[in-house]
C-alpha cells in the first residue's frame, strides 16, 4: 500500500468514524440516545397503580412512610453544607470537589410533608412524587419542566409544585456518585385533586412529560418511561 | 424355474448367516415372521441357479411344456398363460415415493438431534407461557427456527438426490422390445412382456433374447452373455446339451442377453422374474443395505453431542436448584441448555459440504446418487472389480504375434494412434505378408457400413470377437481388408465349429486368376496337426521337432499370457483345381493335409491405459484391489498381472508349485500373497475359509464367479470389517453393487440394473475415475472434520453467557438471536468454505481410516473446539461484555446478583456503579449492544478459529492461505456481522445495536491468542509424534 493511499484509507476511517459516533452531538448514527427516565415516588406495590381507602390509614401508611424515608435528605437540616447555587443557569464545575445544589423541600408546597404530614393521602388528594434518573454529564436545554395531564376527563384536578412544575437548570449537569457527594435530584411533586369527593371511588391516571427542553425525549416508542410517566390514582372514601 | 431351486444340494456356505440375526429378537412377533419370510425367500435367491431343462430331451421339454417343437402354442392357450403368470417383465425394485425419499430427507440422523432441539423449545415455550402473563418469545422463535432449517435442508438435500436421480432416469432405454413368436404355425411379432411360458420364439443376430430359452435348432447362433457373466466373449449356442451347469450349457439362452449372430429357435422356459436374470434383480433389491460410513459417523457425533449437552444441562439443573431457582424455571433452564448445545447450522453445513463435493466429483466422472455416499468411497478399504468393461477395454485386440519363430507385440493401447506397428515387428517379412492375408481373408468379421471417418478401432463390426480383432488388426497395420477380399474372392468355406475347432476357407488367388489357396485358422494344436511344413522368412521348411518345441514353447508362453491363440497356416492347391471347380465341403474333395504352418496371433481383451497406475495408486492408499470376474482363471490372472493387481514379483501358490515343481499340497500358501480362486471351490468353501483366503493374501482374483458368489465375496470382506466398494457393470454384479458400502456401476456399458442398485455411476466407464473418488471422499472427510471443529467452537462462546446468566445472575451477554446469527449466518460461509480446504498432506499415501477408531468426530475434537479455543472465544466475548457494561457505568463486581432487578420491568430507576439510573428500555438497550458486541467478539475470534482449523497437523504457514473461498469467508462474515450492527432498523427487527469502534477491538488480543496457541499446539504435536498432546488433542 503506497502512503498516499493509506492517507486516503485513514481519512476515510475517520469519516466513517464520525458518522458512527459523533463525540460533539453524541450522536450514535444520527441517534440521541440520552434522556431522563421519569419514575414516580412512592413506589406502589402493584404496578404504578396508587390505590387506598381515605378513611383507612393503614392503606396509605405505607406510601406516607416510603414518602418521608425519601425525602429525609431533602430535610432543610441535610442541606445545611449543600451549595446555594443560582437560579435558571446550568451548575457546571471543574472539580476536584464538587458541590451539590439544595433542593429545600418547600419547594414542594403542600406535598412537603412540612404542613401536611400525611401528604394529602388523608384528604383524599395525595401527592406522588416525579423523580429525574440521575444520568452523567447531562445538560438540558431550554426550559425543562415536567407536565401532568390527567386523562381522564374532569375527574380530577392536578397541581405540580414547584408551580409548572418547573426543573432548575442549577441541578445539571451530575458529575457521578462519587464526585458528585450528597448530589440531589430535583423533584417535581404532583397533587390530585379529586372534583367528586362525595362519590365512593374516584380514580384517575396521570401522564407527567418533561416538556420545554428540545434534547430530551419524551416520545420513546419503547421506552414508556424516558421523559414520561403514567400512574393510576384510586381513592376511596 | 425358481420351484426347482428347493432341489438343489444345499452346501454349509450358501446357508450363509444372516447378517445381523441379533436385532430381529428386538422386533415384534409379526415382524420377525414377516422378516423371516422374507429372509428365507431371500436365502432361497441366493443359491445357485437350479435348472433341469437344459437336460430334458426335445421330445419330454414338448411335454413338459405342452407346445408343439414346430407350431408353438396356440394363441389362446398363450393368452391362458399370459393370465396365469403374468407379463414377461422384471418387477421393478419397489419404489419410494417421492413423499417418503421427502421424508426421509427430513427425519433421519441429524435433522433428528435439530427436530428433538425444536421440540424442546416449544415445551419451554409452552411451560412459560402458562406461567408468565407475557413470556419471552425467545423458545418460540428458536423452535421455529429450528423447524424451518431442518425443513430447508432437508429440501435442498432432497433436490439433489432428485436431479441425481433424473440424470439416471435418462439412461433408461425406454425402446420397447419386440420379439419373434411361433403361435399357432404362424410367425408373430409381440411385445417382450406378452411372451409365455411355452412359446416357440425365434431369435436372429441383434436380438435382444426375451426370455429364457431352451433351443430347439440354431444355425451359426452366438450370444453375448456378458451382462449375465461378465464373460466377454460370445458363447455359441446350440440345442446340444453340454455342461450341468446350466449357465454354461450351450442350450440355454437367458432373458436380456444378447443374440449376436445366427439364428436360434427355443421354447421358452422362464419369464419375467423367474428367469435367472430376474432372480437376480429380485435378489438384489431384496437386499437389505446398511448405513453408510458417514451416517453411521453422525450418528456418533449426535451420540456425542447429546452427552455433552444432556450433561451440561443436568449439571447446570441442580446447580440452579441449589441456588434457589424454582423447578420450573430450572426444567426451562435445562431445556435452553441442552437447544444451546444443538449446532443449528451444522446440518446445512454438511449438506452442502458434501453435495459441492459431489459436485466436483460428477465433474471427474463420478456421479454419486446420494449425498451419504461421497464420503464412502474415501472410507473404502477394499475395492471388489469386475474385469471387463471396469479394467479392461471390453474389446478383443491382438496382442502378439509369432511367425519366423519370434514374439511380436502389438499395439494394444485404447486410441491406437501410435502408429508403432512398423516399428513393432517385421513387417517386411514374408512370413507376416501370408500371416496377414490369411488373417484378413479366412475372416467372417466385417465393418458396419458409414463408419470410414472412424478411427479403424473405435468401428463396429459384425461378428465375433476375435475375427473382428484381426480385422482391425489387419486394417490397421497391413492393407485394406474389403479390397483384399475382392481380389481374392472367396469360392468355399468351412465355418469354425467346436468340433472341428478350425475355420478353412479357399480363395482365388489374386496374381493369377486361375489357382486357388486354401487358408485355415484355428486352435493352434489343431493346424499344427494340419501342417508337414513351415514357413520362416518366406521359405518353406519342412516341419521337424525344433519348430514343434519352438510352437509349444510360444503357444504355452501366449496362452500363459491369458491370451486366446489363434494358429494359421495355407496352402497352394494344385492347378489342377482351376477356375470354376467346385469345392465341396461336406464331402471333400481336395486336399486338406500337408498345410503349411505360418503363425500364431493372440487376442485379449486388453486392460485399460489408465488402469495400472489407479491400481497402484489405491495399493498406496492402503486399498486392497480385489478382482471378481465371471471370466477363465488364466485371462483373469493375466490382467490381474497386467494390471497390477497381483503385482509384479507376487506368486499363487500355483506358480510356485510349478517354479519349484513340487505338488501344490507340499507349498504354504500363506506364504502366497497373490492368489486366484476359482469359482468351483468358491462354492465348496465355508464362510470361515473364505475370511481366511480374505485375511491371508493381499492380492486376491476370483475368476469364474457366479453373481451369487460375488454376493458372497462382498459379504466375506464386509464381515472382515472392509468397506467395500463394487464396480461393475452386468447384471450379475448388481446384488453386490447393493450389498456393497458402495456399489459404482458403470455409466456407458453399465446395465440399467446394476445403475439402479449402485450407488455411485463411473460416467466414462474408468477405473482411474474411482481413484478420484476416493480422494475426493478423502479429502470431504478430512475437511469435515475441520468444518465442524470450526462450527462446534463457537457452541461455547454461545452457551457459557446463558451459563453465567444463571449462575452469576448477570444480565445475559448473548441473547437468542443473536446466537442464531452465529449458527445460521456468520459461521456458514466460513464452515462451508473449508470444503474447499486442499490436503494437508498426500492423502493417498494413507491407510483407509479404520471406521472403528478413527471418527469423523471423537472426544479430542470435542475437547479442543469445546474446552480450549472455544473457551479462548468465551473470554473475548465477556471481556467485551464487561468492557461495554464497565463504560457505561456498569462495574463487572456490581453485576453479579443484578439480575432479578435487571429484568425487573417496573424497575426504572436502577442505579449503575456511578449513580446514574436506568429504566427498563435503557438497561435493555445496553444489554442488546452487548449481544451484539459479544457476537461481533465471536465472528473477530471465528476468524482465527478458521484459519487454525484449516489444518489439523501443518502450520498455516504451511499450508498458506490459497482457499480463495475462505477469505471470502471471512469477509462475508465480517461484512454480515457489521451489517446486521450498523443497518438503521436492525435495533427494532434483531434488537441489534450499532457499536463503537473501539468496541470490534476487544477481541483482537483473543484472535491472536487463538492462533498463536493453536499454532503452538500443532508444533509441539509435530516435534513429538505419538506424545501426549497429539494423544490427548490431534482430532
Amino acid at each position: 500500500m503506497t502512503k498516499k493511499e493509506k492517507k486516503s484509507f485513514n481519512q476515510s476511517l475517520a469519516e466513517w468514524k464520525l458518522f458512527i459516533y459523533n463525540p460533539t452531538t453524541g450522536e450514535f448514527l444520527g441517534r440521541t440516545a440520552k434522556s431522563w427516565g421519569l419514575t414516580v415516588f412512592p413506589k406502589p406495590l402493584t404496578a404504578l397503580e396508587y390505590s387506598f381507602t381515605v378513611s383507612d390509614p393503614r392503606s396509605y401508611q405505607g406510601y406516607i412512610e416510603d414518602l418521608r424515608k425519601f425525602l429525609k435528605p431533602y430535610d432543610l437540616e441535610e442541606q445545611k453544607n449543600l451549595t446555594a447555587c443560582p437560579d435558571g443557569a446550568l451548575f457546571e464545575q471543574k472539580g476536584p470537589v464538587y458541590g451539590a445544589c439544595q433542593f429545600p423541600v418547600a419547594l414542594l408546597q403542600a406535598c412537603s410533608g412540612v404542613d401536611d404530614p400525611e401528604f394529602g393521602y388523608s384528604i383524599g388528594n395525595p401527592c406522588v412524587l416525579v423523580k429525574m434518573n440521575r444520568i452523567i454529564g447531562l445538560k438540558p436545554q431550554g426550559e425543562p419542566r415536567i407536565e401532568c395531564i390527567s386523562k381522564s376527563e374532569n375527574t380530577a384536578a392536578l397541581s405540580t409544585y414547584p408551580p409548572n412544575g418547573l426543573i432548575d437548570l442549577k441541578y445539571f449537569p451530575y458529575y457521578g456518585k462519587k464526585l458528585h457527594v450528597s448530589y440531589l435530584q430535583p423533584l417535581v411533586a404532583v397533587q390530585v385533586s379529586f372534583n367528586a369527593t362525595s362519590s365512593t371511588v374516584n380514580e384517575v391516571t396521570v401522564e407527567c412529560k418533561i416538556d420545554g427542553s428540545p434534547n430530551l425525549k419524551n416520545q420513546d416508542d419503547r421506552d414508556k418511561f424516558l421523559g414520561r410517566v403514567v400512574f393510576k390514582v384510586t381513592a376511596r372514601a | 424355474m425358481g420351484r426347482g431351486g428347493k432341489k438343489g444340494t444345499v452346501t454349509p456356505h450358501e446357508q450363509n448367516p444372516s447378517p445381523r440375526p441379533k436385532r430381529e429378537s428386538n422386533t415384534g412377533k409379526r415382524r420377525k415372521m414377516k422378516r423371516k419370510k422374507k429372509k428365507t425367500d431371500l436365502e432361497e435367491l441366493k443359491k445357485e441357479v437350479v435348472l433341469e431343462d437344459h437336460k430334458l430331451t426335445l421330445e419330454e421339454l414338448s411335454a413338459k411344456y405342452s407346445v408343439d417343437l414346430t407350431m408353438g402354442l396356440s394363441p389362446r392357450r398363450a393368452q391362458e398363460i399370459l393370465r396365469q403368470d403374468g407379463p414377461n417383465t422384471l418387477t421393478p425394485p419397489p419404489t419410494t415415493s417421492k413423499w417418503f425419499k421427502f421424508c426421509k430427507h427430513l427425519f433421519s440422523g441429524f435433522s433428528i438431534l435439530l427436530w428433538v432441539g425444536a421440540i424442546l423449545c416449544f415445551v419451554a415455550y409452552g411451560i412459560q407461557f402458562h406461567q408468565k402473563e407475557e413470556p419471552t418469545k425467545d423458545n418460540l422463535y428458536l423452535g421455529i427456527v429450528l423447524a424451518v432449517v431442518v425443513i430447508i435442508t432437508g429440501c435442498f438435500s432432497y433436490y439433489q438426490e432428485a436431479k441425481s436421480s433424473k440424470i439416471m432416469e435418462s439412461f433408461r432405454n425406454m425402446v420397447p422390445q419386440q420379439a419373434l413368436v411361433i403361435r399357432g404355425g404362424e410367425k408373430i411379432q409381440i411385445n417382450v412382456e406378452n411372451v409365455v411360458v411355452g412359446d416357440l420364439v425365434e431369435v436372429k443376430g441383434g436380438d435382444r433374447i426375451p426370455a429364457d430359452l431352451r433351443l430347439i435348432s440354431s444355425q451359426g447362433c452366438k450370444v453375448d452373455n456378458s451382462s449375465l457373466t461378465g464373460e466377454s466373449e460370445p458363447q455359441t449356442r446350440s440345442p446340444e446339451f453340454t455342461h450341468e451347469n446350466p449357465l454354461e450349457t450351450h442350450n440355454i439362452c437367458f432373458f436380456s442377453t444378447n443374440c449376436v449372430e445366427g439364428t436360434a429357435q427355443g421354447i421358452v422356459i422362464a419369464t419375467g422374474d423367474s428367469t435367472v436374470m430376474g432372480r437376480i434383480a429380485s435378489l438384489t433389491s431384496g437386499l437389505a443395505v446398511g448405513k453408510t460410513p458417514i451416517a453411521v459417523e453422525i450418528e456418533h457425533f449426535i451420540h456425542l453431542i447429546t452427552a455433552v449437552a444432556i450433561f451440561f444441562g443436568v449439571s447446570f439443573f441442580g446447580l440452579s436448584l441449589i441456588l434457589g431457582y424454582g423447578w420450573l424455571e430450572s426444567v426451562i433452564f435445562l431445556i435452553g441448555i441442552i437447544v444451546a448445545n444443538v449446532p443449528e447450522g451444522l446440518l446445512a453445513t454438511v449438506t452442502v459440504c458434501l453435495t459441492l463435493t459431489a459436485k466436483r466429483m460428477a465433474q471427474k466422472n463420478c456421479l454419486v446418487k446420494n449425498l451419504e455416499a461421497v464420503e464412502t468411497l474415501g472410507s473404502t478399504s477394499t475395492i471388489c472389480s469386475d474385469k471387463t468393461g471396469t479394467l479392461t477395454q471390453n474389446r478383443m485386440t491382438v496382442a502378439h504375434i509369432w511367425f519366423d519363430k519370434t514374439i511380436y507385440k502389438a499395439d494394444t493401447s485404447e486410441e491406437q494412434t501410435a502408429d508403432l506397428s512398423g516399428k513393432t515387428f517385421a513387417k517386411g517379412s514374408a512370413t507376416w505378408f501370408i500371416l496377414a492375408r490369411i488373417a484378413g481373408l479366412c475372416n467372417r468379421a466385417d465393418f458396419k457400413a458409414h463408419q470410414e471417418t472412424l478411427p479403424i478401432a473405435k468401428r463396429a463390426t459384425t461378428g465375433d470377437a476375435s475375427e473382428s480383432a484381426l480385422l482391425k488388426f489387419i486394417e490397421q497395420t497391413y492393407s485394406s481388408v474389403k479390397e483384399m477380399r475382392e481380389k481374392n474372392p472367396k469360392v468355399a468355406e468351412i465355418p469354425f465349429n467346436s468340433t472341428n475347432k478350425y475355420q478353412m476357407s479357399i480363395h482365388l488367388q489374386d496374381d493369377s486368376n486361375q489357382t486357388h489357396v486354401l487358408m485355415m485358422k484355428g486352435a493352434p494344436e489343431r493346424i499344427l496337426e494340419f501342417c508337414s511344413s513351415y514357413l520362416l522368412k518366406g521359405v518353406e521348411y519342412p516341419m521337424d521337432d525344433e519348430m514343434r518345441k519352438d510352437f509349444q514353447k510360444a503357444y504355452m508362453e501366449l496362452g500363459g499370457l491369458g491370451e486366446r491363440v489363434l494358429g494359421f497356416c495355407f496352402l497352394n492347391l494344385p492347378s489342377t483345381f482351376s477356375k470354376g471347380f467346385k469345392f465341396n465341403t461336406d464331402e471333400i474333395n481336395f486336399p486338406m493335409d500337408n498345410l503349411c504352418f505360418v503363425g500364431l496371433v493372440s487376442m485379449i481383451d486388453p486392460p485399460r491405459a489408465a488402469v495400472p497406475d489407479a491400481v497402484s495408486k489405491c495399493r498406496s492408499a492402503g486399498i486392497k484391489v480385489i478382482m471378481v470376474t465371471g471370466d477363465h482363471p488364466i485371462t483373469a490372472k493375466a490382467i490381474a498381472k497386467g494390471v497390477g493387481i497381483i503385482s509384479e514379483g507376487n506368486e499363487t501358490a500355483e506358480d510356485m508349485a510349478a517354479q519349484l515343481q513340487v505338488p501344490i499340497s507340499q507349498i504354504n500358501t500363506r506364504e502366497a500373497k497373490a492368489c486366484v480362486v476359482h469359482g468351483s471351490d468358491l462354492k465348496d468353501m465355508t464362510a470361515e475359509q473364505l475370511d481366511e483366503i480374505l485375511k491371508n493374501h493381499t492380492e486376491i482374483v476370483f475368476a469364474r464367479t457366479s453373481p451369487q458368489q460375488k454376493l458372497i465375496i462382498v459379504e466375506g470382506c464386509q464381515r472382515l470389517g472392509a468397506i467395500v466398494a463394487v464396480t461393475g457393470d452386468g447384471v450379475n454384479d448388481s446384488p453386490a453393487l447393493k450389498k456393497a458400502d458402495i456399489g459404482i456401476a458403470m455409466g456407458i456399458t453399465g446395465s440399467d440394473v446394476s445403475k439402479q442398485a449402485a450407488n455411485m455411476i463411473l460416467l466414462d466407464d474408468n477405473f482411474a475415475s474411482i481413484v478420484t473418488g476416493v480422494e475426493e471422499g478423502r479429502l470431504i472427510f478430512d475437511n469435515l472434520k475441520k468444518s465442524i471443529a470450526y462450527t462446534l467452537t463457537s457452541n461455547i462462546p454461545e452457551i457459557t453467557p446463558f451459563l453465567l446468566f444463571i449462575i452469576a445472575n448477570i444480565p445475559l451477554p448473548l441473547g437468542t438471536i443473536t446466537i442464531l446469527c452465529i449458527d445460521l449466518g456468520t459461521d456458514m460461509v466460513p464452515a462451508i468454505s473449508l470444503a474447499y480446504e486442499s490436503a494437508e498432506s498426500d492423502i493417498m499415501k494413507r491407510a483407509p481410516r479404520n471406521p472403528r477408531s478413527d471418527n469423523l468426530v471423537n472426544h479430542r475434537l470435542i475437547g479442543m473446539a469445546y474446552g480450549q479455543i472455544g473457551m479462548i472465544q468465551a473470554l473475548a466475548g465477556f471481556f467485551t461484555y464487561f468492557v461495554i457494561l464497565a463504560e457505561n457505568g456498569f462495574k463487572p463486581i456490581d453485576l453479579l446478583g443484578i439480575r432479578l432487578n435487571w429484568e425487573d420491568r417496573f424497575f426504572n430507576d436502577l442505579e449503575d456503579s456511578y449513580g446514574q439510573q436506568w429504566t427498563y428500555e435503557q438497561r435493555k438497550v445496553l444489554e442488546f449492544t452487548c449481544h451484539t458486541a459479544f457476537f461481533v467478539s465471536i465472528v473477530i475470534a471465528q476468524w482465527a478459529d478458521l484459519i487454525i482449523c484449516k489444518t489439523r497437523h501443518n502450520s498455516v504457514f504451511h499450508q498458506g492461505m490459497k482457499n480463495k473461498i475462505l477469505i471470502f469467508g471471512i469477509m462475508e462474515e465480517t461484512f454480515l456481522a457489521a451489517f446486521l450492527s450498523y443497518t438503521p432498523g436492525m435495533d427494532t427487527a434483531l434488537r441489534m445495536y450499532p457499536l463503537k469502534l473501539s468496541w470490534w477491538f476487544c477481541a483482537t488480543p483473543y484472535s491472536i491468542l487463538i492462533f498463536i496457541y493453536d499454532e503452538v499446539r500443532k508444533l509441539i504435536i509435530r516435534r513429538h509424534p505419538g506424545g501426549w498432546l497429539e494423544r490427548e488433542t490431534y482430532y
